[in-house]
């Protein structure tokens, strides 16, 4: 019987932080339409490297398994790419696996992207709703802004954006294109738009807009083709506007508004 | 690794106020040097006389401060921390924007190195009194020539690329159509710049006077 085609895995592993990297080669068998997950798979179902060795199960996250849950983001030969998307027919030979190298490792290809989820709370991005009452229903929001607004929806928090962008690193705190493209989101959406205020003044402090030196790498890796380097102009004429109206009414800190509610206790 | 400080801090209004220096008053005085200088293509005396007469405004040394040396030594050091707090990655990810972004940095370094050098020799050797024929002779040595070249193209291409950046960080190119009209228009200055500086170098070395017939 003729042998089955194979190819080989190269993967980056570390079993914890602080633990030693290894780099671990699996050979796998070829089926047409493969995608690195189920190689990943294939690797837990028989753990067992090229050289025969046995060895533990790669840890990743993945869950979706249709490029819309964010979570498979690794480097794969380098790139930042969701895996459950990318088919190992396409890819160049050995493959490398490897984690993102800008959040915390947890194990192996697993890392924790929580921290775009705290920036996506610092920056304000969400619709406040909720009241002590009904406050009615909010303001259409034309088909046209739909239609703007529909493909910056579509982020998924792969975090591939800010894996790829010079900016984001130790040296910054820079939120990453992603949170910006949620900021421009937000502030167009009628009902969010009234605590663009809010967002734009989150967007002028640390880690902000200004960190953005146009590289424009981010637009190139995002799974969702989201127009990332529009939504950071975007953001970057609208914290201008801010800015420097502020600046010419001299007007800083907590305004009238923000000071009834300080004094009404309401935490915003 | 991406942050989550929630401490206000200035670094919008530096980042914005290095940005708005490269063009004003950066950018502008580059323009007007390179205008200044191309006096040297219509004739040697009119270039002394040009020379003079710059050398001859109200306020010097209080204007010279402000305009020129005061923002130079702001956006170039504060450049340098820029560039510090970026990673390049443009090796695995060779794109154009990615190497403009490197490019842009690189011709800063280079700009900070040949910036001091030209003012030493140009500005403090000659006691601010400049005449071809001084300069004329710092260009019989090659590599004077050869860093002049290299300090002509770094500046155009910083600048040119510079107008690109600007447009982009001040939200006035924010569509990609937008986008890419700015690049093309950041190409074109870059492109004239390039070209002015190599005449005036060429205006030097060949004691090389195209428009003369003017006179
Ligand atoms: C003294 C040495 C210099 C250094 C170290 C330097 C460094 C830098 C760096 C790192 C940037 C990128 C900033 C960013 O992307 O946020 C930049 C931008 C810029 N520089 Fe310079 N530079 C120098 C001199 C100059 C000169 C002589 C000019 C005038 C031609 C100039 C004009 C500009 C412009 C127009 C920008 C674009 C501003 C922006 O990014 O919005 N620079 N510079
Ligand atoms: S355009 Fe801005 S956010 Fe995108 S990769 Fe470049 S620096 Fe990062
Ligand atoms: S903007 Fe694109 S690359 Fe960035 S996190 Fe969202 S989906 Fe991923
Ligand atoms: S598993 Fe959800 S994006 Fe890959």
């Amino acid at each position: 019987m003729m042998a089955d085609k194979t190819f080989i895995l190269r993967i980056k592993r570390q079993a914890a932080p602080q633990e030693r990297v290894v780099w671990e080669e699996f050979e796998i068998r070829y089926r047409p339409h493969l995608n690195i997950i189920t190689c990943l798979r294939d690797i837990a179902e028989k753990p067992i490297t090229r050289a025969g060795d046995g060895t533990t199960p790669i840890s990743y996250d993945a869950n979706c398994l249709e490029e819309i849950c964010g979570a498979c983001a690794m480097l794969i030969n380098g790139y930042p790419r969701q895996a459950c998307s990318a088919l190992v027919d396409n890819l160049e030979k050995p493959i490398r696996l490897e984690p993102l190298t800008k959040f915390p490792l947890i194990r192996d290809l697993q890392v924790d992207r929580s921290i775009m989820f705290e920036n996506l709370k610092r920056m304000k991005c969400w619709v406040p709703i909720d009241g002590t009452y009904a406050i009615g229903p909010g303001p259409r929001m034309s088909p046209e802004q739909q239609q703007i607004g529909y493909p910056m929806a579509r982020c998924i928090t792969c975090g591939n954006c800010l894996e790829i962008c010079p900016k984001v690193n130790d040296h910054t705190q820079f939120v990453g294109a992603a949170i910006i493209n949620q900021v421009r989101l937000f502030n167009m959406h009628p009902t969010g738009n009234m605590h663009a205020r809010e967002r734009l003044e989150a967007m002028m402090g640390p880690g902000g807009i200004q960190d953005c030196d146009n590289a424009m790498n981010c637009v190139k890796v995002c799974p969702k083709s989201i127009p990332l380097t529009e939504s950071n102009n975007e953001i970057n004429r609208q914290v201008l506007k801010h800015a420097v109206w502020d600046w010419l009414n001299f007007s800083e800190g907590p305004t009238e508004r923000d000071e009834e509610w300080k004094r009404l206790g309401i935490q915003k | 690794m991406p942050g989550t400080a929630s401490k206000p801090d200035s670094s919008y209004f530096w980042d914005k106020l290095h940005s708005l220096s490269g063009i004003i008053p950066i950018g502008a005085f580059l323009a007007e040097h390179f205008w200044s200088n191309s006096y040297v293509l219509v004739s040697p005396e009119r270039y002394n006389s040009t020379a003079a007469g710059l050398e001859q405004i109200p306020w010097r040394i209080p204007v010279e401060f402000l305009f020129i040396w005061l923002p130079i030594v702001f956006h170039g050091c504060y450049g340098l921390d820029i560039w510090w707090r970026g990673k390049a990655n443009v090796l695995g990810h060779p794109w154009m924007s990615n190497w403009m972004y490197v490019l842009q940095r690189w011709t800063g370094i280079v700009l900070f190195a040949y910036i001091i050098w030209h003012v030493w020799i140009e500005r403090f050797a000659t006691h601010g009194r400049s005449t071809f024929a001084g300069v004329a002779h710092d260009f019989a040595n090659p590599y004077y020539t050869a860093f002049y070249v290299i300090g002509v193209l770094a500046a155009s291409f910083h600048l040119g690329n510079g107008l690109f950046n600007f447009c982009c960080k001040w939200g006035i190119a924010v569509t990609p159509r937008a986008q890419r009209a700015a690049g093309f228009f950041g190409a074109f200055v870059g492109v004239i710049f390039s070209v002015a500086g190599l005449l005036i170098v060429a205006g030097f070395v060949y004691n090389w006077h195209p428009f003369s017939g003017y006179l």
